[in-house]
């Protein structure tokens, strides 16, 4: 792949930008979805940090799925949940020791980030760079701090 | 003795020849299912015991043998003495010593013990003069009754294991393939489907493993050809398995019995341990390189077993439901590896292919259904049984000519073919030849070999609503047009028979019918709807009957019938004590009295009257 | 990859797909009840068949369920023919004689115009469709807690012997895809009960939310090696721990 998306804490103002592209870009039927990208309160003063998958190389929630609807897309390098094979089960949801499966309880499903496809809205609408879906010539993916 | 090489076969088949010939007399005692259940066994028990007594000169028990079904069930216990033919039917235990002592002592004839003759109201001697046998045309059932069952030495000296023989070290499975091919071989299961075909396409499949499996369920109601080849010659069946093994490139085959037939898988297995002693099955086969193991497999008491997927399935220890067949089990069958299934009779058939040629085969029969065809023969005709027929003979001959007629020479009025996945053919239709294709034109089909006569005393209606009840019985339940389909058809023909149904719903029954047809999963939802669809095209008066006129013509269905007792009653008493709701009463010499109101019509009074003084009506 | 034509219209496939899986892509509806992509197709429901036929078949035509067609160079597919149309309604109509208490189904129904069933309502009819999706996907999952028991009409849905299964860990996967729900469970405080099973349910060390089953948690640890402590703690409070440790490596390198 030629991008990986950074998470710059150090960045982040909190305004939650981020969250709303989400749940937009993620509707169903004009219904908006569940934010897979959460900023929250880093615990020091003008703090915050973006929590969203960190599509694990190792991904517990890929072991935790017994019907195997959870796969690398190798193109994106997102760890993508097919809602057509997933049984409802929440065993990601309990597994992941980051909370980024999510039951999005409005839509009666499970949901985590998927890097949007290839093109996280998130990173796009942040307007400190504090995410960033940066191209790289190295074929390597990590999420740095 | 155990076979390094095929000449050991031969040499061995010439001895027992010889040995044979030194026997002067045989009997062949029937242990056949029907005669076994009529006592057979005892018989058999009763002539070792006065035999070991009597000792007769040139006459050892040795002669004795116990047989596989003879055919003619009607007149069993059925004795024959060879090489004389003499044909002794309804043999008691007590006619035992009598047999020894005129019969084989001496050579006199009991005309007791003959076969009467209906017609001619004469004695005959010889079972090849009787009409049941002599119309027919044994070929795969030939061995039956003619050799102890588990005994090899029976089995080669009629030329058995000769086929595979020739197989193994003068032919290629290819040739095997095409020498079946060509002899027009169609499976005798009931599908018809062109075995030499079969067998080239799982051949051709490229895979480490191939199965054969004998399909030994024989799930319908009536039919019983293939117990009787099972128990009555299992080697036959061995080597039709064993030589499509070769053909196909198999190691392993199972035979899959129902578990109604105990017999049939004690002879079996006993078949195949004493073939393996004889190095006719396991490895290096008769000294070759060929390799073949049999297993026996059970079946749990369900029909459906016998549809080649669920079957597949259940030998696997699985859960006997269909699949869906659209990546066919010769490509993809048990435990997913290609697989040939083939009936208990077609495989019989195959050894006499290959011994003695395709084009002799397929000189039997029609064009396009090559060789006979074993059924059970059984209703309302004179002469139940199993008999072999060649391809092409119509069902007039099988039924008058071979079966004698209708009992009490009552109008014959239907014969059902096929079983549950058949349909009833009345009278106008008698002059079809039985084969694969003619009988589907009709609407029935030829199935694998049961065939069911009816009289006028048989209601179509009540023959429709007992094929469809056994189907709601046996339905695996997973598809939704058989099982809900077939249930609702049966409910509906149950509402015709209790005359609470209206002329919309024979329609109703008619649309449901083929949705269920092409809506079904697998053939026993396919063809389940046949008994109902067959009986409204060719009885629609009589379904009328019962529903615009309340009436059942054929005085069967129990709510539109009531039993009276007529001025033919004597006061005899003989009904009172039968009727199961004590709804008869009366003084002896005085005519009885029927209480309609306790009146079952269970038919207990109308079976017992010997003055035919119960009318039902 | 192959060409048929669909509803008149060609259509390029990969051979050896499934036909269903052809046309959910193209769009086109077609009711499959018994389907659920976990888990291999079935064919019970029938309700997928269509009517296919091909040039040299001189007009015959086979009904095939589509779940389980796989897809064929010059196939030509009808889905929504005249005698699919009536499979479909008589399906539905056989499912209302025996499920007439369920809204699901009475809702599919109504989509076919089947408001009411032309046959005898069948007395002991409850919401179970058997389309055998519950037993199939524990199956997959490993469990083999449940299967369908019996033949035929009486053929139902159950545990081993009809008592507590004693392979079951309270997944729910049963329950949540049965397409009528008639799999019932209950939460009551910290348990769960289903198939007369009583599970205890994992709770969150920080803030008390409840989870998965014990029993479930167990399993996934045992068998997919991820480590229990994985499961003492809630998606949430997960989160809220990232945030917390990622905060404090920022707030060093604020720092430095």
């Amino acid at each position: 792949m030629n991008y990986r998306f950074i998470v710059r804490p150090n960045l982040c103002t909190g305004c939650r930008s981020c969250e709303l592209a989400c749940s937009f870009t993620h509707s169903i039927d004009n219904i908006r979805g569940l934010t897979r990208i959460y900023p929250l309160d880093g615990g020091f003063k003008d703090l915050w940090v973006p929590v969203t998958c960190l599509q694990c190389e190792d991904p517990a929630c890929v072991k935790s799925c017994l019907v195997d609807a959870l796969r690398l897309n190798p193109n994106t390098g997102a760890v993508e949940l097919n809602q057509d094979i997933c049984v409802h089960c929440m065993a990601c949801v309990a597994a992941c020791p980051f909370g980024c499966s999510i039951f999005d309880e409005q839509h009666d499903m499970i949901v985590k980030c998927d890097l949007c496809g290839g093109d996280p809205a998130c990173a796009h609408f942040c307007p400190t760079k504090a995410l960033e879906w940066k191209p790289i010539e190295v074929k390597k993916k990590k999420v740095a701090i | 003795m155990y076979l390094d090489n095929p000449q050991q076969l031969i040499d061995w088949h010439d001895k027992i020849i010889a040995k044979q010939k030194k026997i002067k007399k045989k009997i062949l005692v029937c242990c056949g299912p029907g005669c076994l259940a009529n006592g057979a066994q005892d018989i058999i028990e009763r002539f070792k015991t006065v035999l070991k007594e009597k000792k007769i000169s040139g006459f050892t028990v040795d002669a004795l043998k116990e047989t596989g079904c003879h055919g003619f069930c009607e007149q069993g216990p059925l004795v024959v003495i060879e090489p004389k033919g003499l044909y002794y039917t309804k043999v008691k235990v007590k006619d035992v010593e009598d047999i020894i002592e005129q019969s084989i002592k001496n050579d006199k004839t009991i005309d007791r013990l003959l076969y009467n003759d209906p017609q001619t109201d004469k004695k005959i001697e010889k079972y090849q003069d009787i009409n049941f046998y002599s119309h027919q045309k044994k070929i795969v059932l030939n061995n039956l009754g003619n050799i102890n069952q588990c005994n090899i030495e029976d089995y080669i000296a009629n030329d058995g294991y000769q086929a595979l023989s020739k197989a193994l070290t003068s032919m290629s499975p290819q040739r095997v393939i095409d020498t079946v091919t060509k002899s027009g071989l169609r499976g005798r299961g009931g599908a018809g489907f062109p075995t030499g075909r079969k067998w080239a396409t799982c051949r051709n499949v490229e895979s480490d493993v191939h199965y054969v499996i004998c399909n030994g369920d024989e799930g319908d109601p009536g039919a019983f050809m293939d117990r009787a080849l099972m128990e009555g010659d299992p080697f036959s069946v061995l080597e039709g398995m064993t030589i499509a093994a070769f053909a196909v490139g198999a190691k392993q085959g199972y035979i899959y019995v129902r578990e109604e037939y105990p017999l049939a898988v004690v002879n079996l297995q006993k078949a195949i341990e004493i073939a393996h002693e004889n190095g006719l099955l396991g490895d290096n086969i008769l000294g070759t390189d060929f390799s073949f193991n049999i297993k026996i497999s059970r079946g749990a008491g369900a029909f459906v077993c016998g549809e080649s997927s669920a079957l597949m399935k259940s030998v696997a220890g699985e859960v006997g439901e269909p699949r869906a067949k659209y990546i066919r089990s010769v490509i993809k069958g048990l435990y997913d590896k290609p697989t040939v299934l083939n009936n208990v009779e077609t495989f019989a058939n195959v050894p006499i292919i290959i011994r003695k040629g395709a084009s002799w085969y397929n000189k039997i029969g029609t064009p396009k259904n090559s060789g006979t065809k074993a059924f059970s023969l059984v209703g309302k005709v004179r002469n139940t049984g199993l008999i072999e027929v060649a391809m092409g003979t119509t069902l007039r001959e099988i039924i008058y000519d071979i079966g004698g007629g209708i009992i009490d020479g009552r109008p014959f009025k239907a014969v059902q073919t096929g079983g549950p996945s058949g349909g009833c053919l009345p009278a106008s239709k008698l002059d079809l030849p039985v084969d694969f294709d003619s009988l589907k034109e009709a609407g029935s089909m030829m199935g694998s070999g049961g065939m069911i006569v009816m009289d006028d005393r048989t209601c179509m209606v009540d023959v429709a609503k007992y094929f469809l009840g056994f189907l709601v019985n046996e339905s695996c339940g997973k598809c939704v047009p058989c099982r809900e389909g077939l249930y609702q058809l049966h409910a509906l023909t149950v509402k015709v028979s209790e005359g609470k149904a209206e002329e919309a719903d024979l329609e109703k029954m008619e649309k449901l019918s083929e949705m269920v047809i092409i809506g079904s999963l697998c053939g026993l939802g396919k063809s389940g709807p046949n008994p109902l669809l067959s009986t409204i095209k060719y009885f629609r008066d009589e379904y009328m009957a019962h529903i615009r006129d309340k009436r059942c013509p054929a005085g069967v269905c129990r709510a539109l019938i009531t039993y009276k007792i007529t001025d033919a009653c004597t006061g005899c008493m003989a009904c009172i004590a039968p009727c199961p709701t004590h709804a008869i009463t009366g003084k002896k010499n005085e005519r009885h009295v029927l209480d309609q109101k306790l009146c079952t019509k269970c038919g207990a009074c109308f079976a017992v009257c010997r003055y035919d003084a119960i009318l039902v009506s | 990859m192959v060409n048929l034509t669909i509803n008149g219209r060609i259509v390029q496939a990969k051979e050896g797909e499934m036909l269903l899986t052809v046309l959910r892509r193209e769009k086109i509806d077609v009711p499959a009840l018994c389907h659920h992509d976990a888990v291999e197709p079935f064919g019970a429901c029938r309700l997928c068949t269509v009517e296919i036929t091909k040039e040299d078949w001189n007009g015959h035509s086979n009904y095939v369920t589509s779940c389980l067609y796989p897809v064929e160079e010059g196939l030509i597919v009808s889905t929504h023919s005249p005698k699919v149309n009536e499979l479909r309604k008589t399906i539905l109509d056989l499912f209302l004689a025996r499920h007439p208490n369920s809204p699901e189904v009475r809702q599919l129904a109504a989509d076919y115009g089947v408001l009411k069933t032309s046959y005898e309502t069948v007395v002991d009819g409850n919401n179970c469709i058997l389309c055998g999706i519950c037993t199939r996907i524990c199956d997959a999952m490993g469990f083999h807690a449940i299967s369908t028991v019996g033949r035929g009409h009486g053929k139902e849905v159950a545990p081993p012997l009809h008592q507590v299964p004693p392979d079951c860990v309270g997944c729910l996967a049963c329950a949540k895809n049965c397409p009528t729900h008639y799999i019932e469970y209950i939460f009551d405080n910290n348990y769960l009960t289903i198939w007369d099973k009583k599970f205890e349910l994992m709770t969150c060390s920080r803030c008390g939310k409840k989870t998965i089953t014990k029993e479930f948690a167990e399993y996934l640890s045992k068998n997919r090696d991820i480590p229990i402590s994985y499961f003492e703690i809630c998606d949430e409070c997960h989160r809220k721990e990232l945030a917390a440790t990622m905060g404090q490596i920022t707030s060093w390198e604020r720092e430095a």
